[in-house]
């Protein structure tokens, strides 16, 4: 996306098709840079984390920084757009502070492309988590996830599913329990009722306009913030190798990603229960590969993916920890 | 229905407990931020927002400059989950470009934008959690990351909103004050008392206006000295994190650096 001098462009590759493969900063092939996440930065939604990849230290600047907030809305699933059992939306807004350099309209066409990429694969039925549901037939959840990129210094789209990931393990739902009103019997004689209506016999006092009879629901505990959401383990991670025949490398930077554009992204997921699943590939960017390349790149990404989702897991566990149970225990020391 | 929350009730405490004239707890984070130039995240009590200041540059667009001065730019992005009911708004929201047109006037006449003529500078606005006070905090958060980034200023722009209820005034609002009473925003340049910014959007009278406005500038002096404190302390990290690595004042004299240096090797 930046612009890149035909020699430091070959400079790049040289140094990647060479037998010691090196990189501009001095990582190996399949590094990544340093991690920052942080669950609970948006305590008016349901569930968020901020990720930052890249940064030079605990005080520095610079990496690619993205904040995912999830919402919970409730739909009527008759009269509005809810789907029996919930449904999830997801948006990705980037910040034109991430991205000076390119005109508004360019802003929105990236916008909509990381949108369609992260919806179509976290809004996919195999993903979809079974406690979005309110009153079947009658009313459901809606999530909502909104990732907003705060600036980009390469490996965009690895870094918004880990922060999908992360808003999306923090999430609770709140706990609901379905209540049904019902009239007081009427104390009215036969002949005295009078048939308004035509709804004599109807079984409820308070209906007083055409509704079947009421039923909604309620908040079991308006201070619990809930359940959490079904299918945590299940959310995927996304791997980006950046191709560069016959060299494949992980987690580049901007200048990289303009050197070598043919990119892979690799989406795996690996839920407890079974072996890993490659929940949605996709290949980006000027090339062509083989289809005997692209099974070794799958191969290769399963593992990569494994590692990058064994040590989010060990992290996502530890923010649980630190905000549930430290919390507390600080609490009741005080 | 349940009972009505009281705005100010008979001893003199506010919904969230604060006193009448008590201002929210202020934080203010000056770390670099991306690659902008310059960043401050700030916080009125739940209120937060995130400026990062890029600039002065050279235009997107040779056609938007001005011969004798720089052009300031900013664009304020309100992220849905910012408040209770999430809500999306477009780039183009009236709104939204009304905050962000408000700030820029209230910017011109305290940048010294007769430095850099022919350059852009752009200011980036992110809210990230609203609860009153959305102006007040963009522009206490723009000054603070206009001086992180090294731009000139004619002063510290401060910013409070105030509002009245029933005769009595109160600063810093939240969001349930700012539904119920008429508010005000000021933004002022503490050293010479003059004033960049008036807004108000609701009916107020006359006489309450003179004494709520009188108040809310004498707030502002409050703010001005917190902003100066972060801004010192960050100078502070800064000159000692200079002091440790390379290019350090020498200590003693020049023979005992250079072995030093051979040892090193």
């Amino acid at each position: 996306m930046i612009s890149i001098s035909k020699s430091e462009k070959s400079y790049i590759q040289e140094s990647l098709r060479s037998t010691l493969a090196f990189r501009e900063d001095g990582r190996g092939l399949s590094d990544f840079r340093s991690v920052f996440l942080e669950t609970g930065i948006a305590p008016l939604a349901n569930g968020s984390a901020r990720v930052n990849l890249g940064k030079a230290g605990q005080e520095g600047g610079g990496g690619t920084e993205a904040i995912a907030a999830v919402k919970l809305e409730v739909e009527d699933v008759q009269s509005g757009d809810g789907v029996d059992g919930g449904r999830v939306a997801c948006n990705v807004s980037c910040s034109p502070a991430a991205y000076s350099h390119i005109s508004s309209n360019a802003l929105d066409n990236l916008q909509h492309d990381y949108t369609t990429l992260l919806h179509q694969v976290l809004s996919h039925p195999t993903l979809h988590p079974k406690n979005l549901g309110i009153l079947p037939h009658k009313k459901a959840w809606l999530l909502s996830l909104d990732v907003t990129i705060l600036s980009d210094a390469g490996n965009a789209f690895d870094v918004i599913f880990m922060a999908a990931r992360a808003a999306l393990w923090d999430t609770k739902v709140p706990r609901t329990r379905s209540i049904q009103y019902a009239g007081r019997k009427s104390v009215q004689t036969p002949e005295e009722a009078m048939d308004v209506d035509g709804n004599s016999a109807g079984p409820s006092n308070f209906n007083t306009r055409d509704l079947p009879t009421a039923t909604d629901f309620e908040l079991a505990d308006t201070w619990d913030e809930g359940e959490p959401l079904e299918g945590r383990e299940r959310w995927p991670v996304c791997i980006t190798l950046n191709i560069d025949s016959p060299v494949h490398y992980l987690d580049a930077t901007l200048l990289e990603e303009a050197a070598t554009p043919l990119r892979l992204l690799l989406l795996f997921s690996f839920p407890s229960s079974s072996s890993s699943i490659l929940q949605s590939m996709k290949l980006l960017g000027p090339g062509e590969l083989k289809l005997s390349e692209v099974t070794g790149h799958i191969t290769d990404g399963e593992k990569y993916a494994r590692t990058l989702f064994n040590a989010l897991e060990s992290k996502l566990r530890d923010e649980d920890l630190r905000r549930n149970q430290k919390a507390r225990t600080k609490f009741a020391g005080r | 229905m349940g009972s009505r929350v009281e705005i100010l009730n008979d001893d003199g405490y506010r919904s969230d407990g604060r006193r009448q004239y008590e201002l929210r707890e202020i934080t203010i984070d000056l770390s670099q931020r991306g690659a902008a130039d310059g960043s401050a995240m700030i916080t009125h009590g739940l209120t937060q927002v995130l400026v990062t200041v890029f600039g002065p540059r050279e235009a997107k667009m040779r056609s938007h400059t001005l011969h004798d001065r720089a052009v300031l730019n900013v664009e304020v992005n309100i992220a849905p989950f910012s408040t209770g009911e999430r809500r999306r708004r477009t780039r183009g929201d009236k709104r939204v470009l009304e905050l962000a047109s408000a700030i820029k006037s209230t910017f011109e006449p305290v940048v010294q934008t007769s430095l850099y003529p022919r350059s852009q500078i752009d200011i980036y606005v992110h809210v990230l959690q609203q609860d009153g006070g959305l102006l007040q905090a963009s522009i206490n958060g723009t000054t603070l990351a206009l001086v992180s980034a090294g731009i000139p200023l004619l002063d510290l722009l401060c910013s409070v909103s105030g509002g009245v209820h029933s005769a009595s005034p109160l600063l810093d609002l939240t969001t349930l004050e700012e539904n119920d009473l008429p508010h005000l925003t000021v933004a002022v340049m503490p050293k010479s008392g003059k004033v960049t910014l008036v807004s108000m959007e609701t009916r107020l009278h006359v006489d309450r206006f003179g004494e709520m406005f009188r108040l809310a500038c004498d707030a502002a002096k409050v703010i001005h000295g917190e902003m100066k404190k972060a801004v010192k302390a960050r100078t502070q990290k800064l000159v000692n994190a200079m002091d440790v690595g390379p290019g350090a004042k020498l200590q003693g004299d020049f023979a005992d650096r250079d072995d030093e240096m051979d040892m090193m090797e």
